[in-house]
């Protein structure tokens, strides 16, 4: 069964992989906030990272204690094999399209 | 510069709401942006957004999410497993077992106090189901009616069958019940006769309310003019066999009746009770006129069964509207009101009602000494277990230090307690069978009530013995949840000084009720033999009623005359000192007063012993009209006459006849003792008697009764005679104190046994505790005498205590209520008050010594070698 990936599941998936080692709470969110100029909310990036996991495209693990945030540790997030797959599908399937349209998509860049 | 923190409320508030969930990380990326904003935004604004993030993550999936994981997980408390109970229960068993002295204690106090609950409850449950098996049961309505005269307001049971025929022309009701209750005839058979009861009714009935007929045509026979639908019991009891459609039974005034149809006899918990339904066309035509059918409706009775939509206040609002047009002329104001069928038997008690009656009050004055005898038991196992804390505080501290959470202490507890109560059922429900004749005797309405055990009721006891439970174990389990580990594992537990004013109370209050009990028993055994010792003013000894039962006074009396054991023989109308009738006399003045009266015969003063203070005796001869009286010492104070002489010859009005005093009597009881002697008088009219009374001799009763007997037989060979001496039927009369001595006995012994078993709880543990110190006094030179005082004292103090506190209360009580029962009662003394004291200290000391003195005279050696 192919699972279906949203577009705000995309966008965090990719920001995670964008950002590599240091991809947790705080700066996906402020990745994606100063990429795509729109404010989100904890509540939901939360949720759609819990619903990721779910999916078994992202694995987490806690990281040491820190500093600035009064020792709490943070949770990092990785891109698992699936995930990868899971954008990567995403991608050829809107290649094949870019190739087929009959509009010139790229011009209005 | 100030360092700004995030706001604390909603970090509590958020760590709170994520409960066991592992949301650190999620904390800490919060704080990371809150630092973020104070660096470009206020402080207020940061601290706004750090609130919103927080809400906003308490209402996402995330948390939603880590909260059920952290439910499910290896190291989650919340989780409730079977195998958790398993260890639950297992563990209780085992620490039961442990401290086995313990747990008997416990789960026999527990079974004492749940006993009169479980009375409570069967009886409840058994009542909540009259009447529910009816099949149109949750449309059936009963009229009542609120009547009016004068200024005399009463509530009746009953309402005017005039009623119907208006009502039958409603929509919302179906129909209209009509039942007769006035049925009561003797019926020839065999061996005399026996009395039936029952009711007249309309065929309507049997649609309406569900009986089962099991032969013959039920409307057929409902109709036809003396036509009857016999029970099964009845059937049984005139013709020896259910077989008997057809068959005709002979009333006493010789109208012959058929049996139409035959009926299965009616469930013990039905409200209508009867032997016997008697076809309406029966009764005789309606002879009295329309406004006296509105006013004279004492055995009538109406039920309605309403259409399935039908309103219940839509009808009673149509009723009134009929009331209000029917009584405006007429001198008596009545209105009317429905009551629904299950309300009838466990309602309030109107006037002329059929069927037993199960009031609130009564309910809740048994509930209340249920819950007085009840939680005082609870109370006991709360204390002992709490002051046990200090054997079972290192179990726990080891508990709590691996792992274990509050509420697994919590509900360990709760089970072990649960454990222990379940136990406690089966012991009580044993007492419950053992006592439950005796309760059922004690009812005044036992013929109406099966108290066996049904599912239903079983489910009840379970329900009530995890109730109590709950209620024993409660303040322990908190009090063992909430204990730190540190403390338990050093053993510095408060358990002496928790609480330590409230049990005392708590220990004088059971102690308060004991006595209360004690006192009461000691009080009512003594006016049990007040009362039977009274000197009533008249002669009771040796002396044999027999009823007349129909048979001629003078016959009677020239058959035993004859007896060589019978002495004399005279004539009454009712028995002296149990009942009495009244009528209304008037005097020269038309003053009318009522006096209470006897029927006489000449004989009667002399075999009961009354003396004559002036006049004399009836005369011998009888005339066809009654002339005389003899009246008692209170008439003359009535009427103001100052000595007996003055009153001879005086006439007085009564019944439309000049009767004459004859004869001045000294005052005498010729009432219960229940009530102060009042204004009486001897007449002498031989139609009223009904008792011979014989004056005997034999010392030999059997051979005397058999000898009576065999006379008896020549007057009235169809029944059977009815003789009993004078003097057991007087003592009869009190038996109701021998009844209230086995129930106050019986409660006092409970409440008794539940507070000395809390004593000995207590009284064990102190020893335990104290057995360090008791040996080294011991050691030091002490005395066993003065151990024991020292290990009892504390004890005494409070039973005396309880004592000082009962007295001014149960003295109060007794002032109040007790010439309320008995006008003529015993008053109470300082002696029954020190003999209650003296029995409840030696139930005290009984119980501690055993253990205080097993304690003071342990070798001290044993205890003190493990140190």
């Amino acid at each position: 069964m192919k699972t279906y990936l949203g577009e705000f599941e995309e966008l965090v998936l990719l920001t995670i992989a964008t950002l590599g080692e240091d991809a947790y709470g705080v700066s996906i969110q402020q990745d994606i906030e100063t990429r795509c100029n729109r404010s989100i909310s904890i509540g939901a990036l939360h949720s759609t990272i819990t619903r990721l996991e779910e999916k078994g495209f992202l694995k987490s693990w806690l990281g040491g204690a820190t500093q600035e945030r009064g020792g709490r540790s943070k949770r990092f997030y990785e891109i698992t094999q699936a995930g990868k797959k899971a954008v990567a599908e995403s991608k050829s399937l809107r290649d094949n399209l870019w190739s087929l349209s009959k509009v010139n998509l790229s011009a209005s860049l | 510069m100030k360092q700004h923190q995030p706001p604390k409320l909603a970090r509590k508030f958020f760590a709170w709401y994520c409960g066991h969930a592992k949301v650190e990380d999620l904390i800490g990326d919060l704080d990371e942006w809150f630092y973020q904003n104070l660096k470009t935004k206020s402080p207020t604004k940061a601290k706004l957004i750090y609130w919103k993030q927080t809400i906003a993550l308490i209402f996402s999936y995330a948390i939603r999410k880590r909260k059920q994981r952290a439910a499910s997980g290896p190291y989650s408390s919340a989780s409730f497993s079977f195998d958790m109970l398993r260890n639950y229960i297992k563990v209780a068993v085992r620490n039961l077992y442990q401290y086995k002295y313990f747990a008997i204690l416990n789960a026999f106090g527990l079974a004492v106090g749940m006993t009169v609950s479980l009375l409570l409850i069967s009886l409840v449950s058994f009542v909540r189901t009259y009447d529910d098996f009816h099949t149109h049961g949750d449309h059936i309505y009963t009229i009542v009616s609120e009547r009016t005269e004068g200024v005399e307001e009463s509530i009746w049971a009953t309402a005017p069958f005039v009623l119907a025929e208006q009502l039958q022309e409603y929509l919302d009701v179906q129909e209209v019940v009509r039942i007769q209750a006035s049925f009561r005839e003797e019926i020839k058979h065999a061996q005399g006769t026996l009395s039936l009861q029952g009711y007249y009714v309309e065929p309507n009935f049997l649609k309406v309310f569900t009986y089962e007929v099991t032969q013959g045509n039920a409307t057929y026979a409902l109709t036809k003019p003396n036509s009857i639908i016999l029970t099964e019991s009845a059937a049984m009891k005139f013709f020896n066999s259910t077989e008997v459609l057809g068959k005709t039974l002979e009333l006493e005034q010789g109208d012959l009746m058929e049996v139409g149809a035959v009926m299965k006899d009616h469930p013990i918990n039905s409200h209508l009770k009867f032997d016997v339904l008697v076809s309406f066309s029966t009764l005789p035509p309606e002879q009295a006129s329309l406004s006296d059918q509105w006013i004279n409706y004492d055995r009538e009775y109406l039920y309605m069964l309403l259409a399935e939509n039908g309103s219940q206040k839509k009808v009673e609002e149509h009723l009134n509207k009929i009331a209000s047009d029917s009584y405006a002329t007429l001198p008596v104001k009545v209105s009317f009101a429905t009551k629904h069928l299950r309300e009838i038997a466990m309602g309030a008690d109107y006037r002329m009602a059929i069927g037993p009656k199960w009031e609130a009050s009564g309910m809740i004055v048994f509930g209340l000494i249920a819950l007085l005898i009840l939680l005082p038991a609870c109370f006991n196992y709360t204390n002992i277990s709490i002051a046990r804390a200090l054997k079972r505080a290192k179990e726990i501290g080891l508990r709590k230090t691996m792992g274990g959470q509050k509420n697994q202490i919590f509900l360990q507890f709760i089970t072990e307690t649960v454990v222990i109560t379940l136990v406690s059922l089966a012991g009580a429900m044993l007492i419950f069978f053992l006592i439950r004749p005796e309760f059922l005797n004690s009812l005044a309405a036992s013929s109406s009530i099966d108290l066996s055990l049904t599912i239903r009721m079983v489910l009840y006891f379970i329900l009530f013995a995890l109730g109590t439970g709950l209620v024993a174990g409660i303040l322990p389990a908190l009090y063992f949840g909430g204990l730190s580990p540190i403390q338990a594992l050093k053993n510095k537990t408060h358990a002496g000084t928790h609480g330590m004013r409230v049990r005392k109370v708590l220990t004088i209050f059971q102690f308060a009720l004991s006595f209360g009990f004690i006192l009461c028993l000691v009080v009512f055994s003594r006016q049990y033999q007040y009362s039977i010792n009274f000197d009533f003013g008249f002669n009771k000894e040796n002396i044999v009623d027999v009823k007349l039962q129909g048979v001629k006074a003078e016959l009677v009396k020239t058959e035993f005359s004859r007896l060589a054991s019978v002495q004399s023989v005279a004539m009454s109308s009712q028995l002296m000192g149990l009942s009495y009738s009244s009528t209304w006399v008037k005097n020269a003045d038309k003053d009318s007063a009522e006096v209470n009266q006897l029927f006489v015969d000449r004989n009667y003063l002399s075999m009961f012993n009354l003396t004559l203070l002036a006049g004399k005796n009836f005369p011998e001869e009888t005339w066809q009209r009654e002339r005389f009286i003899i009246v008692n010492e209170e008439f003359l104070k009535h009427y103001k006459i100052e000595t007996p002489a003055e009153a001879i010859g005086r006439t007085y009005l009564v019944e439309g006849s000049e009767l004459e005093v004859l004869g001045v009597v000294k005052n005498f009881h010729f009432a219960s003792l229940r009530y102060p002697i009042d204004k009486f008088f001897f007449r002498m009219n031989p139609e009223h008697f009904a008792f011979a009374h014989l004056k005997v001799s034999s010392a030999d009763t059997y051979s005397m009764f058999t000898e009576f007997e065999n006379h008896w037989k020549t007057l009235n060979p169809e029944q059977k005679l009815e003789a009993d001496f004078f003097e057991e039927e007087l003592n009869e009369g009190y038996s109701s104190y021998v009844v209230m001595i086995k129930i106050v006995g019986f409660l006092g012994l409970l409440a008794i046994t539940i507070s000395l078993l809390g004593m000995l709880g207590m009284v064990v543990y102190t020893s335990e505790t104290k057995a360090k110190e008791v040996s080294i006094r011991k050691v030091m030179g002490a005395t066993v005498y003065s151990l024991a005082l020292l290990l009892s004292k504390d004890y005494l103090k409070l039973m005396v205590w309880a004592i000082l506190f009962a007295v001014p209360i149960t003295t109060t009580i007794f002032y109040l209520l007790f010439p309320k029962i008995q006008y003529y009662s015993v008053s109470l003394t300082p002696w029954d008050i020190l003999v209650s004291a003296a029995i409840l200290l030696g139930l005290g000391i009984a119980t501690i010594a055993s253990q205080t003195y097993k304690t003071a005279t342990t070798n001290p050696a044993e205890i003190l070698k493990g140190e």
